[in-house]
């Protein structure tokens, strides 16, 4: 991922071409997220496009010593979203609040295709369900160790747990691949 | 924020999802700066984050693409749009450079047109005196000419009169041609009168004066009138403009032909 640094310089330089390879490469990752987050294909759609829109204008801010530039990118789709949540969320409370989560986990039910899949569906169901919440979900820590049902402390070490295990798996991963080429050779 | 707490509290997980308030994100950014150790921790994190949500990714309606470079082209074409103008301000600059130097060219080619113009007076006025000159020269080439062929004729008579006691200074040069009946004079020698009087020449005919003519002092040769059967020929200082007799008293030379 550090062959990026070429591309990003060339798109904090306003490389219109270098913003179309950017988001071929990140688009489908940070919809995903979006989607998830808003569960409304629509204002997905939109928050995506505001979301490259603002990668494009504020490109000269991100600063690659700080971290990669998915994050980045993740950081600006996921305020985005909870901005735009934020203000439904408003509209929708005033109206009936169980009608929308009753709607929710319809419309859960109809979004298949957003169902986790990936290494992450090998983790224990707690620590899918922490990771879940915080980032797929966009709710802070405080929102969702309550969401769960545990202490902050429990919720923070499920994530670390998580995490762990998710590398773990990545390394396993990597390490079968190079095992498979080194076979097929 | 030391190590040992940002690594037992998730803060980094949190500093990952952008949870931490901008102050606490700056102390977390110090610390990662000061430990490398949590720079890995930071990178494994963001790493396994990334991995997921590419695992995750969900494919999206390609037109979204399209509208985003269209909507990012259309506010860039609006700085682009200052390029034709720069072009044509170059434009502008080229054409006005050419009218500048089009415009000195012209002045320095009207000066030479009017010092040409001046040479080109000089030089016909120049061209007119020599044509005028050689006129001159031309003519009296003719005259000279005439005077010479009148005196070198052979049947020409040359006649010096020389002045008497009254002029002695005094000479005139008579050339005489009995078969062409004509009289030539030099008067060279002939001292200057003043402007009341000129010398008048007179044929003796039988004793009587007959008027040849009054000397034109301008000119050094000169005809005179040719008088039949001349005896003699006499030149006086008359009133000027020439008298009907000749003042005898007054005459300054004579010389009797053969």
């Amino acid at each position: 991922m550090s062959n990026d640094k070429a591309l990003i310089l060339k798109l904090q330089s306003k490389d219109e071409t270098a913003l179309g390879l950017i988001y071929d490469k990140y688009s489908a990752a940070l919809y995903g997220v979006i989607i998830r987050m808003c569960r409304d294909e629509d204002a997905a759609k939109n928050l995506l496009q505001d979301t490259f829109m603002t990668i494009w204008e504020k490109s000269d801010k991100y600063d690659p010593n700080k971290g990669r530039f998915y994050t980045w990118a993740y950081r600006i789709a996921r305020n985005k979203t909870l901005n735009f949540l934020r203000k439904t969320d408003q509209l929708i409370q005033v109206e009936d609040l169980s009608v929308y989560k009753d709607r929710t986990e319809e419309e859960t039910d109809k979004l298949d295709y957003l169902k986790l899949k990936g290494t992450i569906k090998r983790l224990d169901a707690h620590h899918q369900r922490a990771i879940e919440l915080v980032y797929f979900n966009g709710l802070t820590h405080r929102e969702a160790h309550k969401e769960m049902d545990v202490p902050l402390g429990t919720f923070k070490s499920y994530i670390k747990q998580a995490l762990r295990q998710l590398q773990q798996s990545y390394f396993k991963l990597i390490i079968f691949l190079m095992v498979l080429i080194d076979v097929m050779r | 924020m030391d190590k040992a707490y940002i690594l037992d509290n998730g803060i980094l997980e949190l500093y990952v999802l952008g949870e931490l308030s901008e102050s606490d994100q700056q102390q977390v950014d110090t610390a990662i700066s000061q430990y490398p150790e949590l720079q890995s921790h930071l990178d494994a994190i963001e790493e396994s984050f990334e991995k997921m949500a590419f695992e995750n990714a969900i494919d999206i309606p390609v037109n979204i693409k399209s509208e985003l470079l269209n909507t990012i082209s259309n506010t860039t074409t609006k700085t682009v749009s200052i390029a034709p103008q720069k072009s044509l301000r170059s434009y502008l600059n080229i054409a006005a450079s050419i009218t500048v130097l089009l415009l000195i060219g012209s002045v320095y080619m009207y000066s030479q047109l009017n010092s040409t113009k001046k040479r080109l007076e000089v030089v016909e006025q120049e061209n007119a005196k020599l044509n005028s000159n050689i006129e001159n020269l031309n003519n009296y080439l003719s005259e000279t000419n005439k005077w010479y062929v009148a005196i070198n004729d052979p049947d020409v008579q040359k006649y010096v009169l020389t002045g008497n006691a009254m002029m002695p200074e005094a000479t005139v040069i008579s050339y005489v041609n009995n078969i062409d009946k004509s009289v030539v004079i030099n008067t060279k020698y002939l001292p200057k009168l003043d402007d009341d009087h000129d010398y008048q020449m007179w044929a003796d005919v039988e004793g009587e004066m007959i008027n040849m003519g009054v000397i034109d002092k301008s000119k050094d040769m000169l005809a005179m009138n040719y008088i039949d059967n001349a005896e003699s020929l006499n030149i006086t200082i008359e009133p000027a403009g020439g008298n009907d007799h000749p003042t005898v008293s007054q005459l300054i030379t004579n010389v009797y032909l053969q």
